[in-house]
This record gives C-alpha cells, structure tokens and sequence, in this order.
C-alpha cells in the first residue's frame, strides 16, 4: 500500500499544561480534498500551522508526500486573505511567483489564476477596494498559483454570507478541478465539510482524536447546498462532534 | 471644494500667527531700543536682503546645504542597516541600544568639541549630523520592521518568498511610515546640528560660519538675518519631504 499523501503519527503536542494532542495520528490519500471537522478550540489551526511548518510538535512524525513537515511546498488558504494592502490583486499573485519565471509567463500564469476565480477585471485593484468574498478569491487563486502538492485552508469561508460562500466553494472546486492539489480542510461547520470534502474526519475535544472517519458517498459533481442527501449526513456528523 | 476652503483657512492661520510673532517682535525691539540686543524685523529683513546680494551668501548657503545632505545620507544608510536587523532581531537590538543611548545622550558640543579635535573642519558638521541623526533612523526603522503585520510575514513564510522580494515588498512598504517620520526628525536635527558645528569649527564657508563673524562684530542684525536662513533651508526641506511623503508612505501599511 502506498504512503498517504499526509501522514500524521504520535503526534504530540501541547501549550504549557495543556495538552491538544496526544499520541494523534491520522492520514489522507493524495489528490484527494479531506475535512477535518471539529468543535473550536481542538487543535485544527494548529494541526495546520504544524503541517505547513508554522509551529514545532512536541514530538511524533508530520509527513507530506514523503517529506517532514516545513521541508516541502505547501499552500496555504488562511481565515483572512492576508494579501499585502499596498499591492494590486495581480502584484499579490505575483508576490508568490518565483522570480526565475519570465515576466510574460507570470503574467500568463496570473491572468488565467484570476480567471478562473472571475476575478480578471480586478487584477488592478488593490485589496481594500475589493469585497471580502472578492479578497478571499484572490487569496485562492494565489495558493493555487503557488507551485505546491498540498493546500491546507483554515475555515477559509468562515464570516461570509450564504450565498457568497457557497460562490466561493464553487470557486473553489473549479480550480481543485483544473489544479488538483491533495487539500487538508478544517472547519466546524458540517455543511462546508459536505460541499467540499472527499473525505471527512470528525475530531474530538482535546487532546484531539478521530472520532469518525466517513468518506462522502456524494460526488463532487452532485455536491450542492439542496442535496437530498444531506440532512441525513448531517445528522450522522453532528452525532459524532 | 471643502478641502480647498480648509487648506485656505489653514493658510490663513499661518499667515495670522506669523504676522502676530512680526508684532511682538516689534514690540519688544522697541521695547529694548538697542539693535544690538534685538534688531527690529525690518532691520532684519533690509540686513537678509543686503546679505543676499553679497558674494558669499548662496555659497554658504550651498556649503551648509551639502553638509546636511552628505552628513544625513550617510546616517540614513547606516540608521538602515542597523536598524532593519536590530528590529528583526531582538538580540541585535540588545547589542546596539548602548550605542543609541550614548550617542543620544551625549550633548551635541561635546560632540562636536570632540570632531574638531578628530577631524579637519570641513567634516566637523557632517560627522556632527552623522552621529545625530543615526539614532532616530535606527529607531525608527527599527520600529518600522517590527510593525510588519506577523499574519503577513506567516503567509510570506510559507509561500518561500525569497529575502530579497520579501525586504522589497513586504518590509520596507510596512516601514515606509516610519522610515518618512525618521527622516523628517533626523533631517531637522541635521540642519541645526550642521550649523552648530559651523559656528564652533568655523569652516571657509557656511551659515554657521557666517553666524559666528557676525557675532564677533556684534553685527546683531546679521545675526538674525543667518537664523533667517538657517530657517528657511529646514523649512524648504521640511516642505520638501512633505511632498514626497505621500510617495513613500501614503500607500498605505499593514
């Protein structure tokens, strides 16, 4: 069997007396887009924060695709945009380029990030002049621009109205579509999970356990916030949490 | 349009309070009767103009301006090497506060008694205006480089932005703010320093310089009429910088 593209084993770590994880392992397969879906407060911004290399473990083993955690690319949606308010859109896409790429290239590559996200007339603008769903979009296109196997997303939709959100899922699907990327998702809310996951991991209260593993039986293609199948997935999650 | 009417009554405001300092100085060289202790504003201004269409006035202008430029280039080079690690890294800062605080508290003759000692004339002021401005550009800086939002420096960390992209596009934009204020209070202190070093190290050339002859012949309106345009040169830098200001910190920070 090959290795799963994440791979967390005895995971261990804590803040002073106390502890988020002990002992905590889990997996997600490649190219994949799995959800962790878990009450505020258990550890799934940190858990993040140690797979992109932000944070140190206490102790066990973070690997993504083969390598120790902080020692490979990953991308990363945050909560915020977090795009540099004195750059345009376009600037901001390019601020993660690698500068060996030729000028027109990069502009090829930019154009078409931002395409995919409906945001090409907006290359110029810069970040206070777009809505927030607008500044999450192009936080988006930038982590997919990012040469990376893995994207991690921190309750990326979180604060954002109904129909925003499920515009910026959309978004979201048509370039893991287009740039599949094996994706960690945390959340705490089970609808997102359902829209976007592949696979769903529920976690407990600290120290964090999996306490449900389910893989969707919907397709991405079905996924859509009026599915029949749902409300009956949705109990079955909620029983978990 | 009421944008236009505030910068007027701003304008006009000034232009009141000037006029009102006109009047109390009138009053009090009346007062005191002796030109000699304090000459009247016109007696001043028929002395600036007299010393304008003199010879060496432009040139001592000229000369003081350069030592401010040269003495404040320097110390914003050095203020920004020092001061980018020095806020990046805590221990950096531990190393050169020493050298800050006693440079800062170090009295501004000692320091220029000690340059005349160390130094031919010439480079008395520029050391002088080195050495006063390097601190506040350090600490500005420094200041600067701290504020850098954390949550961007993150993202730019994982996203391998190279150090280079990252000085360019995320530092120096957060510290533009604090790099446009360092400059505005390091280069007023060079202007007074440059010609405080003048009048004590009297140079072939300089405002100081010119100050200090004049006060030898108690030629008190002459005197006045060097402060005038001591005055005028860390006003126009002043008004300089103003503008340019908006270009270098009105783009907005974190």
């Amino acid at each position: 069997m090959s290795e799963p593209a994440i791979l967390v084993q005895n995971l261990r770590k804590g803040f002073g007396d106390f502890t988020l994880f002990d002992d905590f392992s889990f997996s997600c397969g490649g190219g994949r887009t799995s959800v962790l879906l878990g009450p505020s407060g258990c550890g799934k911004t940190t858990l993040l924060n140690l797979l992109a290399g932000l944070a140190a473990a206490d102790s066990g083993r973070l690997l993504l695709h083969g390598l120790p955690a902080g020692a490979g690319r990953v991308s990363y949606l945050f909560q915020q945009p977090r795009l540099l308010p004195w750059l345009t859109v376009e600037k901001n896409l390019d601020f993660v380029l690698p500068p060996r790429i030729p000028r027109r290239e990069r502009q090829a590559l930019i154009q078409g990030q931002l395409a995919r996200v409906s945001l090409e007339d907006a290359a110029g603008k810069y970040p206070r002049e777009l809505s927030g769903g607008m500044a999450q979009r192009a936080a988006m296109a930038r982590a997919f621009l990012f040469e990376s196997e893995t994207l991690l997303m921190d309750e990326a939709f979180q604060g954002l109205d109904l129909p925003l959100k499920f515009s910026l899922i959309a978004a979201f699907q048509k370039l893991a579509g287009a740039l599949p990327k094996t994706t960690l998702f945390v959340t705490h809310d089970i609808r997102e999970a359902l829209l976007v996951g592949d696979d769903i991991f529920v976690l407990s209260r600290p120290p964090a356990r999996v306490v449900l593993s389910m893989a969707n039986p919907v397709p991405r293609e079905g996924r859509s916030p009026g599915c029949a199948e749902f409300p009956r997935l949705e109990k079955e999650l909620l029983a978990a949490l | 349009m009421k944008v236009f009417t505030k910068s007027r009554k701003a304008f006009f405001a000034g232009l009141a309070s000037l006029a009102l300092l006109c009047v109390v100085w009138k009053g009090a060289s009346l007062l005191m009767g002796a030109s000699i202790i304090l000459p009247s504003p016109e007696e001043t201004a028929r002395e600036a103009l007299r010393l304008m269409c003199g010879g060496g006035f432009w040139r001592s202008l000229a000369s003081t301006l350069l030592r401010g430029l040269a003495g404040f280039a320097l110390s914003f080079a050095l203020g920004l090497s020092v001061g980018f690690p020095a806020g990046r890294y805590p221990l950096c800062e531990a190393f050169v506060r020493p050298y800050l605080t006693v440079i800062r508290s170090t009295p501004v003759m000692a320091l220029i008694l000690i340059a005349i000692v160390w130094f031919p004339t010439e480079a008395v002021p520029v050391f002088a205006a080195v050495l006063m401005a390097f601190p506040v550009i350090t600490q500005n800086v420094a200041s600067g480089v701290r504020a850098a939002d954390p949550a961007l420096l993150e993202m730019a960390r994982v996203y391998r932005v190279g150090k280079k992209r990252l000085l360019l596009w995320l530092y120096f934009p957060s510290l533009a703010p604090f790099l446009a204020s360092g400059v505005s209070s390091g280069l007023g202190l060079a202007w007074r320093v440059v010609v405080a070093a003048e009048v004590l190290s009297q140079p072939l050339w300089g405002i100081g310089a010119g100050m200090q002859e004049a006060k030898m012949r108690l030629e008190t309106p002459r005197v006045f009429a060097w402060t005038a345009a001591a005055l005028l040169v860390g006003w126009a830098s002043d008004f300089g910088l103003r503008r340019l200001s908006p270009r270098i910190g009105g783009r907005g920070g974190p």
